[in-house]
């Protein structure tokens, strides 16, 4: 019996490693401006490093032109980043920032938040029109400096009298943040939040348009799935989850990126259930090939080699708001949280409680059919044996 | 709310019998000829009558939904979140928890029935006004004050009506008055469910856009139903004065007795099946209350389709209830049948809860069951307790039944705002399991007590028959 514990140990260890991405809880370790000489103006690189048993996430965060989050997934304990800080920090600089060794990665995505569109919502539908205002170009933002607290990272920039921020939290475990949408976020993943907070709109109706890229190698994200699911207990209200993966190559690439969403954006800060505003996404769309030279920053550094462009980028807008709801204006705060991993996309079972209020709530029923049944046919029969003496007597 | 009407006439119609001084046909004739439609002894001048009737209660039925009917323009409009919206059908029942037991005191004691009705009336129209003065004006506490107003009204109308229809059609056609009237109280339920987003869409178009101002302008729309039921109050009035000078007859009465200390001496199975009452119901109201919201999120139904889902729980209630209750008439049985009513509540509010299936399905059901229920619950209540003892025992029913109204409006809001629809669904089911596990209970004590609720109707016949050879 004893030995059987570590066998089923095993077995399920295995099963786990078999469905991708490997660990379940890793070390973090979390360092900005690695191997920078010295403080430099224009914006910071961190870099997370998630060790697990036995390969390596590397969460690279960046304000360097369009803030970008990269994460590279290494198949050993044992791969560092390297940077060329005197070409990384020209901007232009094709593979500049690497990670060593090249042939221990397993897939690499980064996630480039490219620009911010508004719109005039003249008749309150939501459908957005040709005519746009002028987009905000994040790249050409002055970025904070980044805010570490842990293996979390806070970037605003100002915009339109207001900030755009973007909040990055690394995981070392599976848990849930504690505000709103409460993604469920493993040690494979981190967290993203975009907060669009006291911006001046540019009509009373105006709505805004976050614009995506995603940049990835060999396995480029090139797909979004909608998921349905009922369990609304920690985003409630809230049944759509978008899943952005590899979608055609799914079989082949276990431990491919993905970037993970609920369809909500919320107009408050905390969140609450009234100021759940849908959010809708466009299809992801082929860039053509200047896309990540306009970028710049993180992602030109490390997925372009010397004159030659990476093939594998893709666009995306997420609309906040439908026809009906309110417009910016009215509460000028806009929060969107997306996961960003490796792996299976993580995805929501019943919680322990609900499980236990229906496993509760039907079997009681049933308990006290049984247990009266037992007891109306004792008494039943006590009964019939009683008239059954009563001749003797 | 919905379920008054399934008791009372039991209630009256065995009460009234009593009191009854209607006249007879000829015996209270004067002088001249009537034309038959201004006679009020003719046939056709009681369906003048019975339209009056019907359209009493109109109002308030129309009117008890109407924040489910546009809820998520009254969250959206006056910036409410859940809880808060769902406190204006908690207050609609808390003047009920008490009110319940002198609604007939009042309406035999202290106003008589037409001056009962018509304030009665009075109080239905004056919390809506106020509920959408304050809608108009973006006060949330004044529409509570006006719901609260409108509750005082709302269920005492009700009784109100019953009397009324015993009065007129006792020994006639009085179960067909009384399933017209419910008939028509879930039409004014169904007709506001689907009626109240076409006129804030056109309010909306008058206006210029939506608002609080659009909103508290539809509900004023509204409060027009209740206007009118306040004139068919006034007509009732004058038709049924001169009813009883023309027929010498006496004002109605509902002969409620209600006697709390009735309540000490209650069996064991009433007990249970005030249980039942509460758990059951509380899953089936608040739930519609929140109806709507719920099928445009989870189902991605349009504002209208929603809408209409969820009234179908009162559409198929009209059809159904007077076939259902024939069945349940006609085999006896009630328990089994309660049983059946639940269980598939159950399953209805599970299949809502945990699949994507359509909600045309659940609901559908639950319309069914509901309408079973109460078909086969409020009828026991006569089994277990003796005559004089009816209108405490319904009283008290329905008093723990608003209380339980009131107390899970406010709690499926809160559980909604924090924990999302799925924890709200599963725990309207856990309240349906309490009343299972309290059916399975009655079954067996009432089996145990060899008591009369779960007999056939042949045995119950028999056992009548029986009883009175043996009187002979």
């Amino acid at each position: 019996m004893a030995a059987a514990w570590p066998l089923c140990a095993a077995l399920l260890s295995l099963a786990f490693r078999s469905s991708g991405a490997a660990s379940s809880t890793r070390h973090l370790s979390v360092e900005l401006n690695p191997g920078s000489p010295a403080p430099h103006a224009g914006g910071d690189l961190l870099h997370v490093r998630a060790l697990g048993d036995e390969d390596t996430l590397h969460f690279l965060f960046c304000s360097q032109g369009a803030p970008t989050l990269l994460v590279v997934h290494t198949g050993v304990t044992s791969s560092y980043v390297s940077v060329d800080w005197q070409r990384f920090l020209s901007r232009n600089a094709s593979g500049s920032l690497r990670v060593e060794p090249v042939s221990s990665i397993v897939s690499s995505t980064a996630l480039v938040f490219s620009r911010l569109l508004e719109y005039n919502d003249v008749n309150n539908t939501a459908d957005m029109p040709y005519e746009l205002f002028p987009p905000y170009q994040l790249r050409n933002i002055t970025w904070s400096a980044m805010e570490l607290s842990g293996a979390a990272a806070r970037l605003c920039g100002a915009v339109a009298q207001g900030s755009v921020c973007l909040h990055l939290s690394v995981f070392d475990g599976e848990g849930r943040d504690e505000m709103w949408p409460r993604l469920l976020h493993t040690a494979n993943s981190s967290q993203v939040a975009v907060r669009l907070n006291g911006l001046l709109p540019r009509s009373r109706r105006s709505r805004f348009l976050l614009e995506l890229h995603s940049v990835g190698g060999v396995y480029p994200l090139n797909a979004v799935g909608v998921r349905r699911s009922i369990d609304d207990e920690f985003t409630p209200s809230i049944f759509k989850v978008s899943e952005w993966t590899s979608g055609a190559n799914e079989s082949s690439c276990d431990g491919c990126g993905f970037v993970l969403w609920k369809q909500v954006a919320y107009r408050h800060s905390p969140p609450a259930l009234e100021d759940a505003s849908p959010c809708r996404h466009t299809e992801p769309r082929r860039q053509s090939a200047g896309a990540l030279a306009e970028a710049g920053g993180l992602a030109l550094a490390f997925f372009a080699t010397e004159g030659d462009e990476p093939n594998g980028v893709f666009g995306l807008n997420i609309s906040f708001g439908v026809a009906g709801e309110p417009f910016y204006d009215a509460t000028k705060f806009l929060s969107w949280t997306a996961l960003v991993g490796v792996g299976p996309p993580p995805s929501d079972t019943f919680s322990p409680l609900v499980a236990a209020i229906m496993a509760v709530g039907l079997g009681a029923p049933l308990v006290i059919l049984l247990m009266g049944g037992v007891y109306v046919c004792l008494r039943k029969r006590s009964a019939s044996s009683a008239s059954g003496y009563e001749p003797i007597n | 709310m919905a379920d008054i009407e399934e008791d009372r006439p039991l209630l009256a119609a065995e009460a009234g019998d009593e009191d009854s001084l209607s006249g007879g046909e000829e015996s209270g004739r004067v002088g001249r000829p009537l034309p038959a439609i201004c006679d009020p002894a003719h046939v056709l001048h009681r369906v003048v009558v019975l339209v009056f009737m019907c359209f009493l209660g109109f109002g308030s039925y129309f009117c008890y939904d109407n924040p489910a009917s546009l809820q998520t323009e009254v969250l959206q409009d006056l910036n409410l979140n859940t809880a808060k919206f769902m406190q204006l059908y908690a207050w609609y029942s808390w003047p009920n928890v008490i009110l319940c037991f002198f609604g007939g005191f009042l309406i035999d004691r202290v106003f008589g029935i037409r001056l009962g009705t018509i304030i009665f009336s009075l109080f239905v129209c004056i919390g809506q006004l106020i509920f959408a003065t304050g809608a108009l004006v973006n006060r949330f506490w004044l529409m509570e004050i006006g719901r609260f107003i409108f509750g005082i009204g709302g269920e005492s109308l009700a009784v109100a009506q019953n009397t009324y229809a015993v009065n007129w059609f006792k020994g006639k056609e009085l179960n067909l008055v009384f399933g017209l009237q419910l008939s028509m109280a879930r039409l004014g339920s169904t007709v506001n469910m689907n009626i109240m987003g076409w006129v804030y869409s056109k309010v909306t178009l008058l206006i210029g856009a939506p608002g609080h101002t659009t909103l508290g302008c539809s509900f004023m729309i509204a409060a027009v139903t209740c206007i009118f039921s306040l004139i068919c109050a006034l007509v009732l009035a004058f038709l049924d004065k001169r009813a009883e000078k023309i027929l010498q007859k006496e004002q109605g009465k509902t002969g409620e007795v209600i006697q709390l200390t009735d309540v000490k001496d209650f069996p064991l199975p009433l007990w249970i099946i005030f249980i039942i009452c509460v758990s059951y119901y509380v899953a089936i109201f608040p739930f519609i209350g929140l109806g709507q919201v719920f099928f445009i999120e989870k189902f991605d139904f349009s504002p209208a389709e929603a809408r209409a889902v969820n009234s179908i729980v009162y559409i198929i209630s009209a059809p159904a209830s007077p076939v259902l209750g024939f069945l349940v008439d006609k085999t006896g049985r009630n328990v089994i049948w309660v049983m059946c009513a639940v269980c598939t509540t159950l399953a209805s509010h599970m299949m809502l809860a945990f699949t994507f299936w359509t909600p045309w399905i659940g609901m559908s059901l639950l319309g069914l069951s509901y309408s079973l229920l109460a078909c086969a619950l409020w009828p026991m209540v006569a089994f277990v307790v003796p005559e004089h003892q009816l209108g405490t025992a319904y009283g008290f029913m329905q008093s723990v039944q608003n209380l339980g109204l009131a107390l899970i409006a406010m709690a499926a809001g809160a559980i909604l705002d924090t924990k999302g629809y799925l924890f709200l669904q599963v725990f309207f089911c856990s309240c349906i399991c309490i009343a299972l596990v309290a059916v399975v209970m009655l079954y067996f004590v009432d089996y145990l007590r060899g008591g009369d609720l779960n007999r056939s109707a042949a045995a119950r016949a028999k056992l009548l028959k029986e009883a009175t050879s043996e009187a002979e």
